[in-house]
């Protein structure tokens, strides 16, 4: 029985952990090397110490420097632009679908998720052609004469609505599963003890689907640290590079034309990931906090 | 749970007086609500979907139209008929036959694991998941180099394990079907363990039922993701028959880049959501399938 | 539910042997030439078009195109397991001295011998000489590809503005002379690639991107041309910043349009669209230039390449070199002087460009080092430069240090790779 006991956990765990360590570990641990040394991808890379930190974190006259910090302002500012929304309204939907009385449940659910299956390079050009002004709606069916990409914060709001317009499917299929699973009961006896649509969201549906909807929130801000293709495709980073966040300066640091530079790269990304795990441990340390 | 059946008899009848005025408010709210919502979702796609039977000609003409004024098919007949360098329905297959590989052993893998950090007692069970998903957080940009070489040392290049393989080390739907298995109650493993289940058999009979909703939303974005995973294809493979739908469009999207043909562009985008969209559409039922833990206690 | 708990098992057993290992890549077949291109779209298929013809000599050794996305990211992958690596690859010019420096491709020395026609004298002097680095020849061309100002001839007429094109010179001055005289809604020139117009303006000026090997990016001919292009901008001409202005010229409301070469087949499939083409205009009355770039074949290092396999590439180069004219279908100048000589070529609208010494020697390829750094700088500030958004001086300052920083890190990279 004892040795049953010991065993199980590696059955369950085993497998993917032997596929971590192999796929991921590897991988990030090759990744954060590469982060002290000088490499251009192609030969071996040239150890530098914590040269590649300090120049970005201090160095002030050094491009890598302003380039790391403009675009961690600029991923903040689109984290904090696109996170609630790419919660808030998920939720909301799900709450309003899974109204028992309401039809069309499937199709409005297609519609809303369907954008998210359209590949970015698409969704950036309908988008850029519907920002358009010769051809667009906000040019001939608003009547607005300003070119979007290039003038804030209008740059900013075609990025976030690109981003929101595709973004809300994910969460909302989570947030049905999640609602669906809550118990009737808890709503019909708070039904009886008068409760009404607001009060039994705040009291029924949010605390029953806390679980989910930590992971919703960790995973939506993880995401959107990572992001790139948006503000590329939209603004190129524009205008005076208000819009370019840092994974557009880290790939184009290892992948742009040039050279690679992909030491200095590693660092940014290495950076960023700690930027990322403070922030989602908190995220998760004060949720979590409340859920129990 | 809490519920007592005695009481909701007594005032089910004065429940559905009151529900009539009650419901119907909130019912137009959430009709306005999600009919607004679905208007504006809805017009980038249709505007989408016409623009690959636009001329090119009509994508320039000023002014915006919803619909074309002349439907053509170029666009498609265009993508369709460049089978040498873009075997579309090829790639299909090749998408549909990597995307279900991947997307079954998905599931098996992230329920079990989600199984292990959830409900499992270990020594060190939380520091090791914080940790994994802690590494799992930072951005992979020159991991390329490294994951190719871990793939060429295990002979994968050009192969499709390559592709169902790698992606089910991530922890995105590991997290997520732990944190449904944390939400559902703890006196259902352990009435179970007192009647002497064995580990597999709780996840096998009682977990696996009840988070099969979670589970359909993890295939759907496995199936999706393995779908829409542009990169990776296209540093594994060198044989463009053996591509993936995604992967081989992206090489058609470049016309977009250099020529700018919009309409054939907006086509090869349209073909390529279809199956994932077919899936979901199939799917959808499931996803939402009432499942009440309550009555498994009960019962 | 034994046979679930059975397909389960089987799943985990199919998964754990996958791990142990199995199947194998056969990339060094010796009777096919694997031959990587970045060429997608269109240009793929006339590329593979050209493939198949070769292939239907039945050559000793077949070629085998492979369209890849990403190509340098691939290579990257490719050269750092040094496994799978291409026997053949088209490469752009602005790549050659990186991969040359960083020890990567091999000359095209024992090609050249096996196929004498393959030398200087029969190509467009600029794409040959973007292979040679120190006198070794790395690369052979296929073709050229340049920034070029496509015309509304309709609009042109409309304006008056049809002796423009008189000396094939269109000058800044001449474009302004336009202010003023426009309908609402036209104007005279879109900034599409105008990063490419403005390195073409350090040429009419008689500038350079380098002193020394050193990058000079921060230059006077720099800011003389950006401060002319701007007075374009200044006078309300320009397509507006943000626009589509290469759209704009599709429908009809734009004079000139300095995309590239390869936009003509999109251009003509716009109806009603009259165009024609000339050179980029010129901030110089006496100059004028056509940033250019060009596709290159080149071998990158693999022990496993044998003279034979050599060989094979050697035949195919030259057939290339005498059939290319399908190229041209993409738009694009093929290299080969024999291709661009010939009478079919002449159809395109692209051998404007090849018709005279002067129009060849305006195809200007840039072949210093650290070009791609400028580029990338060049491309990130230009538009805020000409729309006035970004004080010249600074801009330019900036520019100059992040390409000195870029070369600073790249040297210490290379460093280490060279020993």
């Amino acid at each position: 029985m004892k040795k049953k006991l010991n065993l199980a956990p590696v059955f369950f765990v085993g497998p993917h952990l032997i596929l971590f360590l192999v796929f991921v570990v590897i991988p990030t641990i090759y990744g954060i090397y590469a982060s002290f040394t000088q490499w251009n991808l192609a030969g071996s890379p040239n150890w530098v110490g914590f040269s590649n930190y300090s120049t970005i974190l201090f160095d002030t006259t050094s491009t890598f420097h302003t380039q790391f910090f403009n675009g961690l302002k600029n991923t903040l500012l689109f984290v904090l632009f696109t996170v609630p929304p790419l919660i808030v309204l998920p939720l909301m939907i799900a709450v309003a679908l899974s109204h028992k009385k309401l039809k069309g449940k499937t199709f409005i659910q297609s519609v809303l998720y369907v954008p998210g299956l359209i590949s970015i390079s698409a969704s950036a050009l309908i988008f850029t052609l519907i920002f358009n002004k010769q051809l667009g709606i906000t040019g001939n069916v608003f009547g607005s004469t300003i070119a979007w990409a290039t003038h804030q914060p209008y740059a900013w709001i075609t990025i976030i609505l690109l981003t929101i317009w595709g973004g809300i499917g994910g969460n909302m299929i989570i947030y049905r599963a999640s609602i669906s699973g809550v118990s009737e009961e808890l709503y019909e006896s708070a039904e009886l003890d008068g409760a009404g649509p607001i009060r039994k969201f705040f009291s029924i549906t949010l605390p029953s689907i806390n679980f989910p909807l930590i992971y919703t929130f960790v995973m939506t801000t993880a995401g959107a640290f990572n992001v790139f293709g948006q503000p590329l495709m939209m603004t190129d980073g524009g205008p005076q590079q208000s819009t370019s966040v840092l994974m557009m300066y880290i790939r184009q640091l290892a992948f742009g034309s040039g050279e690679s530079i992909a030491g200095m790269a590693s660092a940014m990304a290495v950076l960023l990931g700690l930027v990322i795990l403070v922030i989602s441990a908190l995220q998760y340390y004060v949720m979590n906090r409340n859920a129990n | 749970m809490m519920s007592n059946q005695v009481m909701n008899l007594d005032k089910s009848a004065v429940a559905v007086g009151r529900k009539r005025t009650k419901v119907s408010v909130s019912q137009v709210v959430a009709y306005v609500f999600l009919g607004l919502l679905c208007l504006i979702w809805i017009v980038p796609v249709i505007f989408g979907i016409t623009t690959s039977f636009r001329s090119q000609t009509e994508v320039v003409s000023a002014g915006f139209r919803l619909l074309p004024v002349n439907w053509i098919m170029d666009n498609y007949t265009a993508i369709l008929e460049n089978t040498s360098t873009a075997p579309i329905l090829r790639w299909l297959t090749n998408s549909v036959v990597i995307a279900t590989s991947h997307t079954l052993l998905v599931v098996v893998v992230i329920s079990l694991t989600g199984y292990g950090y959830a409900r499992m007692k270990f020594r060190g069970r939380n520091v090791l998941f914080f940790t994994l998903l802690g590494i799992s957080f930072f951005p992979g940009v020159v991991n390329l180099i490294p994951s190719y070489k871990i793939i060429d040392a295990l002979g994968w290049v050009n192969t499709s394990w390559a592709m169902i393989i790698p992606g089910l080390a991530g922890m995105g739907n590991i997290f997520l079907v732990r944190q449904f298995m944390l939400g559902i109650p703890k006196d259902l493993d352990e009435s179970a363990k007192v009647d002497g289940a064995s580990d597999f058999r709780i996840y096998f009979s009682i977990m696996l039922p009840l988070i099969k909703p979670v589970l359909i939303v993890c295939a759907l974005f496995s199936f999706t993701g393995s779908w829409n995973d542009f990169l990776w294809p296209v540093i594994v493979y060198t044989d463009v028959d053996k591509m993936p739908v995604t992967a081989g469009l992206l090489l058609l999207q470049d016309i977009y880049g250099n020529y700018r043909m919009i309409g054939q562009l907006m086509g090869s985008a349209i073909l390529a959501i279809i199956p994932t969209l077919a899936l979901f559409l199939f799917a959808q039922k499931y996803f939402v399938q009432s499942i009440n833990l309550n009555s498994g206690i009960k019962g | 539910m034994k046979r679930k708990l059975g397909a389960l098992v089987t799943g985990f057993a199919l998964t754990a042997s996958l791990l142990a290992g199995c199947g194998n890549s056969n990339a060094n077949d010796p009777n096919t030439i694997t031959f990587w291109t970045p060429l997608t779209g269109e240009d793929g298929a006339y590329m593979d078009n050209l493939v198949k013809a070769y292939n239907d000599t039945n050559p000793a050794v077949k070629v085998k195109h492979v369209v890849t996305a990403d190509m340098y990211t691939k290579i990257s992958t490719v050269l750092s397991s040094g496994k799978g690596v291409p026997d053949l690859a088209i490469i752009h010019a602005d790549r050659v001295p990186g991969y040359v420096k960083q020890n990567q491709l091999e000359a095209m020395t024992t090609v050249m011998q096996a196929q004498p026609e393959l030398k200087e004298d029969n190509f467009l002097p600029q794409a040959w000489g973007a292979g040679n680095i120190d006198g070794t020849q790395y690369t052979i061309p296929l073709d050229i590809h340049a920034n070029v100002m496509y015309y509304n001839k309709d609009l042109l007429a409309k304006y008056g503005a049809e002796s423009f094109l008189d000396d094939n010179n269109v000058t800044v001055d001449e474009i302004l002379s336009l202010k003023g005289k426009l309908d609402e809604g036209d104007y005279v020139v879109n900034d599409a690639l105008l990063g490419w117009a403005m390195l073409g303006q350090i040429q009419n000026l008689n500038g350079d991107i380098q002193k020394d090997g050193k990058p000079a990016v921060d230059t006077p001919e720099m800011k003389t041309a950006i401060e002319d292009v701007k007075k374009i901008n200044d006078a309300g001409l320009m397509t507006p910043f943000g626009e589509d202005g290469y759209l704009m010229f599709q429908s009809g409301n734009v004079l000139f349009s300095t995309d590239g070469t390869w936009s003509s087949t999109a251009h003509a499939s716009v109806e009603n669209l009259n165009f024609g083409v000339t050179n980029v205009y010129s901030v110089s009355p006496d100059k004028f230039t056509n940033r250019s770039s060009s596709h290159l074949f080149a071998m990158f290092n693999n022990e496993k390449r044998l003279d034979e396999k050599e060989k094979g590439i050697a035949s195919f180069l030259e057939f290339i070199r005498a059939n290319s004219v399908e190229w041209a279908k993409a738009g694009q100048i093929p290299a080969s002087k024999q291709v661009v000589d010939s009478p079919e070529f002449s159809e395109y609208m692209q051998s404007f460009f090849t018709k005279d010494e002067k129009e060849i020697e305006s195809l200007y390829i840039y072949t210093y080092e650290y070009y791609p750094y400028i580029a990338e700088a060049v491309d990130k500030y230009v538009g805020d430069l000409v729309r006035g958004n970004l004080p010249i001086d600074e801009g330019l300052k900036t520019m100059q240090k992040e390409v000195e920083d870029k070369i600073a890190e790249s040297n210490g990279a290379a460093a280490k790779s060279g020993e």
